[in-house]
């Protein structure tokens, strides 16, 4: 589940019509969803409030070892009128599992984004800022995020720590997304390293089609590739990977499906995924590694359940009794969802369950992650997060 | 003399040492670079033996040793390792990086695991060497320095220079880590293991890795007594039967000290060092507060031996220099008299800064009793140019007759003297040694400790008693020496070295090494005693060390006999002198 700053950043994100799924970082993020979801560890508890649809401030407190904690602030210059209170989030919207990815959009133009008065520019790119104190450890996260244009972001992100080297790390990455293609250029402080990311998709061209086109000739599936280099200068060492991705639309009529593949060919790792949305409630995905140069092999399988309440029996009688012009009780979004089970396993049985949910107004998440083949020491962690906000 | 040094049957099985190696190795933290468990496949430790010249002994008998060497090695020596590495710079770079800042990959990233076979060959090696063995405690061995020099590290990866050059410097870090903490620990637990089965299920914690301050990790096994001494039948041995065969009796300290009494002593001494307004009363014990440590090294020796920590450190801890701190001697030689090495180290040293007496007297005395067996080998040649003396201060026998006091130049450098220590079975003659002297000791202020006069109200000290045989040998020396002791006006201090060469022969060990603690060395890593942390005591250690500072102090000492000389008039004063305090050199 997403925190609650995640969530913030990423209704930031929608609200200034940037596509988060149109970049090779998030290649595989279906697979990611249902495979390699993080179970929570000991209790902790969230306080978050949007104070004003451009600042929000969230507390922490956990007990991993001894009590620690945190304090983030997030400033948006865009007002955020997503629904934030955590008696009326969309389940949908935080619970990351299965991605549907969306029909590519035109990227705005940029002259859209002008705003003149009395013959000046007055219009602002919007930005975010975010930073998070952990304590007791003294690290200082922050967050730079800003719209250079309808098709450019800049994000800085710092990390301050006594006990990195050089007591910190900046990372600055400048995505551009073009809807056929992205392109992302990252550096970090860090061994001063360098890398390139880019993603192609296949087929029509979303700066050029007109919906004409689209209606005479749906589009199913698309099929992308993409690949990303990194060089870090001061350890003259570096990384690359490619990696291919086939999805389904919405327009297709039958189940929805993902696949990838992605290689990585300096280090002979190839790795496959499969998920399927086999069903309303039901996702299920499935992950093959193998590395042909030291010849190992790892098979992971996750599944996403989501339970949905069944209608009310004892009022259904009486629901169906109202009149049409009566005011019904209003429906959330996700009301009707119970909440969400994923469990994942790999071949060496070591498995992981997590159960998140709401509960009246707190939405929470349990999770557990434990060794089949440990008998002596089966569960390895056992957490459980609760967030409230405001 | 010759010691014949069996190579051959170390290289003979290995298995152990290597099980050893594989766990001390993974103990610590790994590289990330590092996803699996280090295992040593080979272990061969070669035909060509290592070359050890004897620096010094200083303990030598049937059932234990202790020495220093130099060691040198240029032998054939091998070590393969096998483990599993990660390949992927990335990978590895990013394990150790906070998420929120990193770039996160999306496969570049992914790892790549390759088995590693590493083989450590060439390996030159020279340093000073401190060993310490007895049959009972097992075997200490401690690197005063970092003895690597080199080392050839071959590896799967030979032909990547980056990935060669990483672990030749990763691994030679780790092994000097491996050679100045886990192999000490290793060759104890090995020793004991071989010699000492009570000690099975003493685990790796108990005091094997007790850092002092220098990161020398001393093992002082001979602080700690068998817990329950059986002979080779496996039947359970008394006390008394085992005495004989400690390095330096063991029991020595719990008789002249009960536990209260080391808690009381050590809560006095540590008053010095804290702020705290509390100093436990001790009975005829008058305790003057010091202006801080380091004055105490200035006015060494001579004093309240019974206050300084490192006087707790128990005599055998002084790794078998000995020792003839004549400051403490007065006392000391009556309270412990069984004790061990006298250091005439650094002792000497003080004790010759704090009184000019006589330290010259062991001289005549070694002289007139060469044709006594000897327990003490000075196999080092006196580097001090200035110091007249001769080195051979082999000191022997108890049998020399009573002492005599002799004024005479300090012998500073006198750390070149062995003398080995004097044995349990001396006990007795200690008490009555001390029943002697009592009047003497209860007026001087500093020697309260120590120095009580009754035995019979520290119940330790007389269960020790009972367990000793009844005066067998009360050796008619004891009183001349103690009486020559005090009357030289009391403040002089008892003769340098007085000592058994047997410990049956009932001999009047009247030195006892209080200054143990200033040597780095012997860090009493041993539940029982109290101030194991604080008292590192050092021995032969000191050694090298010294011969450095040999020049610095013979200056010193010049100094001080002409301070001396006044002082000797004011006798009084020499006990108020706190003890030298080498631990802050």
């Amino acid at each position: 589940m997403l925190g609650f700053m995640d969530y913030v950043q990423k209704a930031f994100l929608e609200a200034s019509n940037w596509n988060q799924d149109n970049s090779y970082s998030t290649l595989t993020a279906t697979a990611q969803a249902l495979l390699d979801f993080e179970t929570p560890r000991g209790l902790r508890l969230n306080v978050s409030s949007l104070a004003s649809p451009k600042f929000a401030s969230s507390y922490t407190i956990g007990t991993v070892g001894l009590v620690d904690g945190s304090l983030s602030y997030l400033y948006s210059s865009l007002p955020l009128e997503a629904r934030f209170k955590s008696s009326e989030i969309d389940l949908h919207h935080v619970i990351q599992g299965y991605r549907q990815l969306q029909d590519l959009r035109q990227p705005d133009q940029s002259w859209w984004w002008e705003v003149w008065h009395k013959g000046k520019r007055v219009d602002r790119r919007d930005a975010l800022l975010y930073g998070r104190l952990f304590l007791p450890q003294s690290t200082l996260e922050a967050l730079y995020l800003r719209r250079l244009s309808p098709s450019r972001q800049l994000k800085i992100s710092a990390v301050s720590d006594a006990r990195l080297p050089n007591g910190g790390t900046i990372l600055t990455l400048l995505q551009n997304d073009f809807g056929k293609y992205s392109t992302e250029y990252l550096y970090s402080t860090d061994s001063a390293l360098l890398g390139v990311r880019g993603l192609y998709n296949f087929g029509p061209d979303p700066r050029t089609a007109t919906s004409a086109d689209v209606q005479a000739e749906p589009v199913y599936g698309r099929f992308s590739a993409g690949a990303e280099l990194y060089y870090g200068l001061l350890n003259k060492s570096g990384g690359m990977s490619t990696g291919i991705r086939f999805t389904t639309l919405p327009q297709h009529t039958g189940f929805p499906y993902t696949m990838t593949l992605t290689l990585n060919p300096l280090m002979g790792n190839l790795s496959s995924t499969y998920a399927v949305k086999a069903g309303q409630n039901l996702a299920l995905c499935s992950r093959f590694d193998f590395n042909f140069y030291s010849y190992e092999s790892d098979l992971q399988l996750g599944c996403e359940l989501w339970r949905r309440r069944g209608p009310n029996a004892e009022v259904e009688w009486a629901s169906k009794m109202l009149r049409p012009d009566w005011e019904r009780p209003a429906v959330r979004p996700d009301g009707d969802v119970a909440g969400v089970l994923k469990a994942r396993v790999d071949q060496n049985w070591r498995a992981g369950v997590l159960w998140e949910g709401r509960i009246r107004e707190l939405l929470f998440t349990l999770g557990t992650s434990f060794d089949l083949k440990r008998r002596d020491h089966i569960f390895r962690a056992v957490g459980v997060e609760l967030q409230y906000s405001t | 003399m010759a010691f014949n040094f069996n190579w051959s049957p170390l290289i003979a099985d290995t298995s152990r040492a290597r099980d050893m190696l594989t766990t001390a190795l993974n103990k610590s933290p790994k590289p990330p670079i590092i996803v699996d468990d280090i295992l040593v496949t080979e272990l061969n430790l070669g035909s060509v033996p290592p070359e050890l010249e004897i620096l010094e002994i200083g303990d030598l008998a049937e059932d234990r040793f202790r020495g220093i060497f130099k060691m040198s090695y240029t032998g054939d020596a091998f070590l393969t390792l096998k483990t599993r590495v990660q390949a992927n710079p990335l990978n590895t770079y990013l394990s150790t990086k906070p998420s929120f800042a990193s770039p996160q990959p999306l496969a570049a990233s992914s790892g790549l695991t390759i088995p590693l076979q590493i083989t450590l060959s060439d390996i030159r090696l020279s340093g000073f060497v401190i060993l310490v063995f007895s049959r009972q405690k097992g075997l200490t061995l401690v690197f005063r320095n970092d003895p690597l020099e080199s080392l050839k590290v071959s590896s799967t990866f030979d032909s990547i220079p980056f990935v060669r050059d990483y672990l030749q410097k990763e691994i030679e870090g780790q092994l000097r880590v491996l050679f100045m903490e886990d192999l000490p620990a290793i060759l104890h637990q090995l020793s004991l293991r071989l010699w000492s089965p009570d000690y099975r299920e003493l685990d790796n914690s108990n005091g094997l890795q007790e850092g002092n301050k220098d990161g020398t990790i001393p093992i002082d096994p001979l602080s700690s007594p068998p817990q329950n001494p059986v002979d080779g039948f496996g039947n359970p041995i008394t006390d008394s039967e085992t005495s004989p065969f400690f390095l330096d009796d063991s029991t020595q300290t719990h008789a002249s000290f009960s536990q209260k009494n080391l808690l009381r002593l050590g809560a006095l001494a540590q008053s010095h060092r804290t702020l705290s307004l509390f100093t436990p009363g001790i009975r005829e014990a008058v305790f003057r507060a010091w202006a801080g440590t380091t004055e105490s090294k200035e006015h060494s020796g001579a004093a309240t031996p019974a206050l300084t920590l490192s006087s707790f450190s128990r005599a055998h801890s002084s790794m078998g220099l000995s020792t003839l701190s004549s400051a403490y001697s007065a006392s000391d030689g009556v309270e412990s008299g069984p004790s061990s090495s006298s250091r005439p180290t650094l002792s000497s040293f003080n004790s010759a800064i704090g009184h000019g007496l006589t330290l010259g007297a062991n001289r005549s005395r070694a002289h007139a009793q060469r044709k006594r067996k000897r327990r003490v080998v000075n196999l080092r040649k006196d580097k001090n140019d200035d110091n007249a003396s001769d080195t051979a201060s082999i000191t022997t026998g108890a049998s020399t007759p009573a002492p005599s006091v002799i004024v005479s130049e300090p012998l500073p450098e006198r750390e070149e003297d062995l003398v080995t220590p004097p044995r349990s079975p001396a006990k007795n003659v200690r008490f009555s040694a001390r029943r002697q002297s009592g009047e003497y000791a209860a007026d001087s202020p500093a020697r309260s400790p120590r120095a009580r006069p009754s035995t019979a109200e520290y119940p330790a000290q007389e269960n020790i008693k009972l367990s000793l045989p009844p005066q067998k040998h009360l050796s008619p020396d004891a009183k001349p020496v103690h009486e020559s002791t005090t009357s030289s006006a009391a403040r002089s201090r008892p003769p340098l070295r007085l000592h058994h060469p047997t410990p049956s022969t009932s001999a009047i060990p009247l030195l006892r090494t209080l200054s143990a603690e200033k040597l780095p060395f012997t860090t009493t890593a041993q539940p029982v005693d109290p101030f194991s942390p604080s008292s590192s005591s050092g021995g032969i250690l000191e050694q090298a060390w010294m011969m450095k500072m040999a020049n610095e102090i013979a200056r010193k000492v010049q100094d001080e006999k002409r301070r001396q000389s006044q002082a000797s008039n004011e006798s009084a004063g020499f006990w108020e002198m706190p003890p030298p305090a080498y631990s802050s050199v």
